[in-house]
């Protein structure tokens, strides 16, 4: 009953956030609207004992990839006229029959009880299940895969360096002299 | 509570050195910043140490074997191997780095600044493809696979006021990343086939089920060939070779490329000889089928070059067949793959190095034309670019030679005589190209008079990697043995 409540709730949210996307005049509303999505989604895999996916949702999708939106969209220029012409021909026509074949597709397989790929642990089944919780990956990330997790640091070192040796290049003064004048 | 991993620093030496000392480099410029040469003598003297750890294991290893010690040769749950495979691998790759670091000291000095960014690259780079020749892990291979890649994406963009540099720093980041992904969905599909990423837990496991539908399982085995022939520049993954080549920095290109082929050639080695040594009718036939490409496409593209540079990467292309001539043997080969790999890798280092010593550190592209005559500007680098190229063109009394037959005799005893054919005609082609090369030193007239300056390092490593070429051509036998025994556990 209550993973009812709550899957309803959240989904509804989830769905909501979904049309604010599409809806909103504002931009920053959109963005605000997909983190409600994103948020919602994040609670659904949290009952399906996801808890590290919820978490990585959260943290990447919610945290970061929202945020660089909003620093694009602020460097565009929230009150900016925007062109809403749409230039791929019988646009519409076809988001409607991609969309038609997406339900259809999801319909058929509920018809069909094809459910063989979908876990069966939830928070109701079995509280007792780690399957996908943070501790469950935890445990071998720090025992016997210490040696991946770590030589990744030897990745972030390199990003590092490397960032700071092409970037702090000066292109020599006589050429981007002459590149700005276009000779 | 999670009980505390078990960890095997003995296992881990070479590879703690390296990123020590990179680590290392990185905050002595910082803190004191030195001339970068004394941060190229850093560098030197930490390979040096890698080298000595990688020793220290030989000598660990011997005593395990003879029962004097207790321990595990895969340390870490299987995720690192200590093997004289392994340890060959280390120092091979140790002795190219040091060797591109004397190639590249002008080049490095003349960054200024970015210097220590550039010698920590090439530590990392080194490490990373140390650990993917010294882990049975499908995974952690990646991982190796990408540190060595990632820092050499870097390399290759260093000179920027080229614009052929940053052209080839973004096809080789682009087109390598595609090919790592293609890498890493082969683990993927292999893992779905055998339920486990670790190599002898593979080998057990299809030594002992003979699959029906191997679909599965063969996908993941031709997209990890795949993805490391591009590493290797094997054809038909060969299209950015040249390109890169060309472009990047002239003092790195020798370490760029000998490094990227170690790493490759031994990590396909090892996955081919290893886990699937039970399949090696199907691969085996895929394999030559791809060393016959590289070997046609690559010697007859190098006849046609203008450019020292794209005609050195053709050429490898046409190597990186020659050697894969040798993993068409299986386990049986790897002795000659590795005698192929030191001696080629070294003459590829030493050819680079002359070609930064001829058109400028930080150049991009290097033509024919300017080799003209250099016989008479500076005959020390005539005299050893002709050694090496006769060296690469497999001339009796060179190391090249030894090289070619041993990998021929292996192929031809794995049944594959045909591919023997090939590769012999293939050889008479590239005799024919560093015969052009030669020819242009010593016949023509010189048409620019620029004085070239020979530095004490570049002096050294071209001396170096002459030494090894004629030694190991006049006296092959030690390097013979210490190859053959160079095997994975």
């Amino acid at each position: 009953m209550v993973e009812l409540v709550v899957f309803v709730l959240m989904g509804g949210g989830a769905l909501a956030g979904g049309v604010t996307v599409i809806k909103a005049r504002n931009p920053v509303y959109s963005a605000m609207g997909l983190l409600g999505t994103l948020f919602a989604i994040a609670v659904l895999y949290v009952m399906q004992l996801a808890h590290f996916v919820a978490a990585v949702q959260v943290i990447v999708y919610a945290g970061a990839v929202l945020t660089l939106f909003l620093f694009v969209i602020m460097m565009v220029g929230v009150d900016k006229e925007e062109d809403v012409r749409e230039t791929i021909p019988h646009q519409r026509r076809l988001a409607l029959a991609l969309g038609l074949i997406a339900i259809g597709i999801v319909v058929s397989l509920v018809a069909r009880g094809r459910f063989a790929w979908v876990p069966v642990a939830s928070a109701a089944a079995d509280p007792q299940a780690t399957n996908g919780t943070v501790q469950a990956l935890a445990e071998p990330m720090f025992t016997d895969w210490v040696l991946a997790f770590e030589a990744t640091a030897l990745l972030l070192t390199i990003a590092a360096a490397g960032t700071i040796a092409l970037a702090s290049f000066r292109r020599p003064v006589a050429d981007t002299a002459a590149e700005r004048t276009g000779v | 509570m999670i009980p505390p991993p078990e960890i095997n620093w003995f296992a881990l030496l070479p590879l703690l050195v390296l990123g020590l000392g990179a680590a290392a480099v990185l905050l002595v410029d910082v803190q004191m910043k030195p001339h970068p040469k004394w941060l190229v003598r850093m560098a030197a003297a930490v390979l040096l140490a890698t080298a000595a750890g990688a020793l220290l294991q030989g000598w660990w290893l011997r005593r395990l074997e003879a029962g004097e010690t207790v321990g595990t040769p895969l340390p870490f749950s299987g995720f690192l191997i200590v093997d004289r495979y392994a340890i060959f691998g280390t120092l091979l790759l140790a002795a190219i780095a040091l060797l591109g670091l004397g190639a590249g000291q002008r080049f490095i000095v003349s960054l200024g600044r970015r210097a220590a960014e550039a010698i920590a690259l090439v530590l990392l780079s080194t490490s990373g493809f140390m650990l993917m020749l010294s882990t049975p892990q499908l995974v952690m291979m990646f991982l190796g696979l990408e540190i060595g890649s990632i820092s050499l994406y870097v390399v290759a963009g260093f000179s920027r006021q080229e614009r052929q540099s940053e052209e080839a720093a973004i096809k080789y980041f682009l087109l390598g990343s595609f090919a790592s992904a293609i890498f890493i969905y082969g683990v993927a599909l292999v893992y779905a086939a055998t339920g486990s990423l670790q190599l002898f837990e593979q080998q057990e496991l299809l030594s002992r089920v003979a699959f029906v539908k191997p679909g599965v399982l063969l996908i993941g085995l031709a997209l990890l060939i795949v993805g490391l022939a591009f590493k290797v520049t094997a054809a038909p993954f060969h299209g950015w070779a040249p390109d890169v080549y060309q472009g990047a920095p002239a003092g790195m290109v020798g370490f760029m490329a000998a490094a990227a082929k170690v790493g490759g050639f031994a990590a396909l080695a090892r996955i081919m000889a290893t886990a699937f040594e039970g399949y090696i009718e199907t691969w085996a036939t895929v394999v030559a089928g791809i060393a016959v490409l590289s070997m046609i496409v690559g010697s007859f593209l190098a006849v046609v070059q203008s450019d020292f540079r794209r005609l050195l990467a053709y050429s490898g292309v046409a190597h990186a067949g020659f050697i894969l001539t040798g993993i068409v043997a299986g386990e049986a080969g790897i002795g000659s793959i590795w005698f192929y790999l030191a001696v080629y890798t070294v003459q590829l280092v030493g050819a680079y190095a002359v070609v930064a010593a001829v058109s400028g550190a930080s150049s991009a592209g290097s033509p024919l034309a300017s080799y003209a005559g250099l016989a008479k500007r500076q005959p020390m680098l005539a005299h050893a670019l002709t050694v090496l190229l006769l060296g690469m063109a497999g001339i009796p009394l060179t190391s090249g030679f030894i090289a070619k037959f041993g990998v021929f005799q292996d192929a031809f005893r794995a049944g594959f005589g045909w591919l023997v054919v090939v590769a012999l005609l293939a050889s008479v082609v590239s005799f024919f190209i560093y015969l052009r090369v030669i020819v242009t030193m010593y016949m023509e007239e010189p048409l620019e008079d620029r004085v070239l300056v020979l530095t004490v390092p570049l002096r050294l490593v071209l001396w170096t990697t002459l030494a090894m070429t004629v030694v190991f051509g006049l006296f092959p036998v030690p390097l013979l043995r210490l190859t053959a025994i160079s095997l994975p556990l």
